[in-house]
């Protein structure tokens, strides 16, 4: 376990030390992930602007929301997102090779090992929208309600991987080039948008089959509301049955992994 | 210890009609053909052992050596190096074992040397004295200290396998298996990758399988050679014993007014076929010798083994 974490402090200072390189990208890109945060912020205020509740929430519980998904997105852009852009490559291109031979799980190599230093801007910014929703909140919740929805909130990331990853791999068997990169981002959305929403077989394939509407809304639920076991419960045994497909298919993948040739 | 009995590798791919009309039937119906990497091999390589692993481009050179080292699973058979089953990748296995492709990179490319060896010690649990140790040693023999801190793009690419070398080398595997190790080095770096690679053989005695297209990487370095054709073992035995195999053989370079060439002839045609070549050509120089290794690799993997 300290070994991983040693790791990982390697791959934290081989990426700062890279993206100190490109100064001109990195302005570029907090520009841009402003505009991002203003455009998901703006989404919502202009809908209460309309109706005073959406999905059962007032404007104050959706910014609770709203601040969970994006911190949730802001983790995955800095820890996943380069690596799993670059993941179909490898497996196409037969570069696995040097991450099967040596004695770490390249799962954890292949899915960490490029931290996006230009993407750590938005996990300032959406560390702090969360904290002005929380500060605004008008309800009272103690400490530990924060922690645990932190805690939540970095299950929902788990759960994003993971579905991203189950979207990537097929491309074991397809060798096609980005696997279904595309439909996991245009279904991401699913994840942006209150569970409540969801209703009959639509939801069942967003909390159980993709879980999309388990990142975020079930956080943000389980604060809102008050704490509440069968919530709670479907959510853990979602992620562990998620996490345990996701092996699967990766253990099956390498069995089928052929790497082409040098 | 490495052994391998009746090792299989079947790949199956599709065959695609070129262009847009092919790409189009292909969506419909596929004809799959399969092909078959290694068929039923058996080898066997004892410890400290170096052997050369020659064959044409596609002969399973590769696949053997993906298999062994646990990057691609077999079709069916059995292997075993150092008692351990290669592709189920066990940590202990994987920590005594080092891979070396000369076409693909494994240091950071962004980064100094110094970086990626530093990632790679905490990878493999190397202890300080032993890491020291080693990165002196390689470093010297290999000569290339000085470029250690340097961006690894920014090398030759000779520097860039000696840093390779380097890296795969700095645990102490006791199996080693390079795959081509000095294909696109010039005269000078090819030479110093094999003085290289004879003093770190003697120094710690791992069992190594060496693939090579250059013939003298594998005359200076593996006293015993596996001819691999067609995913098939065609010779397996000693260097100096494969020039005997065509003993009854005898080369002919022949020099005339406009060309020059080779012939192989029978030792009780010799008198015969030299006296014909003397009268259909008007030769200026004609040479008689044992045919030279390269000669007899070359012949074997065209047409295979002959009895002698």
């Amino acid at each position: 376990m300290k070994r991983y974490l040693n790791l990982y402090l390697h791959f934290l200072r081989f990426s700062f030390s890279k993206a100190m390189e490109f100064r001109l990208d990195f302005t570029f890109r907090i520009v841009m992930d402003i505009l991002y945060y203003a455009v998901n912020i703006m989404f919502f205020k202009v809908i209460f602007l309309h109706t005073p509740l959406v999905a059962g929430w007032t404007q104050e519980q959706m910014m609770i929301f709203v601040s969970c998904y994006l911190l949730v997105d802001a983790i995955g852009m800095t820890v996943f997102s380069s690596n799993m852009w670059w993941l179909p490559h490898h497996i196409n291109k037969g570069e696995l090779d040097y991450h099967l031979i040596r004695p770490v799980s390249p799962l954890f190599f292949l899915s960490l090992k490029e931290f996006s230093a230009n993407s750590f801007m938005n996990l300032i910014i959406a560390s702090g929208i969360m904290t002005y929703a929380l500060s605004t909140y008008s309800q009272t919740f103690s400490i530990w309600e924060v922690v645990l929805l932190i805690a939540l909130i970095l299950n929902g990331t788990l759960i994003y991987y993971c579905c991203q990853m189950l979207m990537i791999l097929p491309v074991f068997w397809t060798q096609s080039s980005k696997g279904f990169m595309d439909l996991f981002f245009s279904m991401g959305i699913a994840m942006e948008r209150p569970d409540k929403i969801y209703k009959g077989w639509l939801r069942v394939v967003f909390t159980i089959l993709l879980p999309f509407a388990l990142i975020a809304s079930f956080p943000a639920r389980l604060f809102i509301e008050k704490f509440h076991w069968p919530t709670f419960l479907h959510l853990m045994s979602v992620t562990i049955g998620l996490w345990m497909v996701m092996l699967f298919v990766w253990k099956k993948g390498l069995r089928v992994y052929s790497s082409a040739s040098s | 210890m490495i052994q391998v009995k009746h090792l299989r590798k079947t790949f199956t791919s599709h065959v695609k009609e070129p262009g847009l009309k092919g790409s189009f039937k292909s969506l419909f119906s596929r004809e799959v053909r399969t092909k078959d990497a290694l068929k039923s091999v058996n080898l066997e390589i004892n410890p400290g052992e170096i052997i050369g692993l020659i064959g044409a481009n596609g002969a399973g050179k590769t696949t053997l050596i993906k298999i062994l080292s646990g990057i691609v699973h077999p079709s069916s058979g059995e292997a075993t190096v150092m008692g351990y089953v290669p592709w189920e990748r066990s940590n202990e296995y994987r920590r005594q074992m080092a891979l070396i492709m000369g076409q693909k990179n494994q240091v950071w490319w962004d980064l100094p040397a110094l970086d990626s060896f530093l990632l790679l010690k905490e990878i493999y649990q190397i202890p300080q004295a032993q890491y020291k140790y080693n990165i002196e040693f390689l470093a010297e023999t290999l000569m290339i200290k000085d470029q250690l801190k340097t961006q690894v793009r920014k090398l030759s690419l000779g520097e860039r396998m000696k840093v390779e070398l380097m890296a795969a080398l700095l645990h102490n595997p006791k199996v080693i298996f390079l795959d081509e190790p000095t294909i696109g080095l010039d005269i000078s770096a090819q030479k110093a990758v094999r003085v290289f690679l004879r003093q770190y053989q003697t120094e710690f005695k791992p069992i190594t399988i060496l693939t090579s297209h250059y013939m003298e990487d594998i005359k200076e370095l593996c006293p015993r050679v596996v001819i691999i054709k067609e995913g098939q073992f065609v010779y397996d035995g000693s260097l100096s014993n494969i020039q005997s195999m065509m003993g009854d053989e005898k080369v002919l370079s022949v020099t005339t007014q406009d060309k020059t060439f080779k012939v192989s002839i029978p030792r009780h045609e010799l008198s015969s076929k030299t006296h014909q070549i003397f009268e259909e050509n008007d030769v200026l120089d004609l040479n008689i010798q044992d045919p030279s290794i390269e000669d007899v690799i070359e012949s074997i993997m065209r047409n295979g083994v002959r009895p002698t």
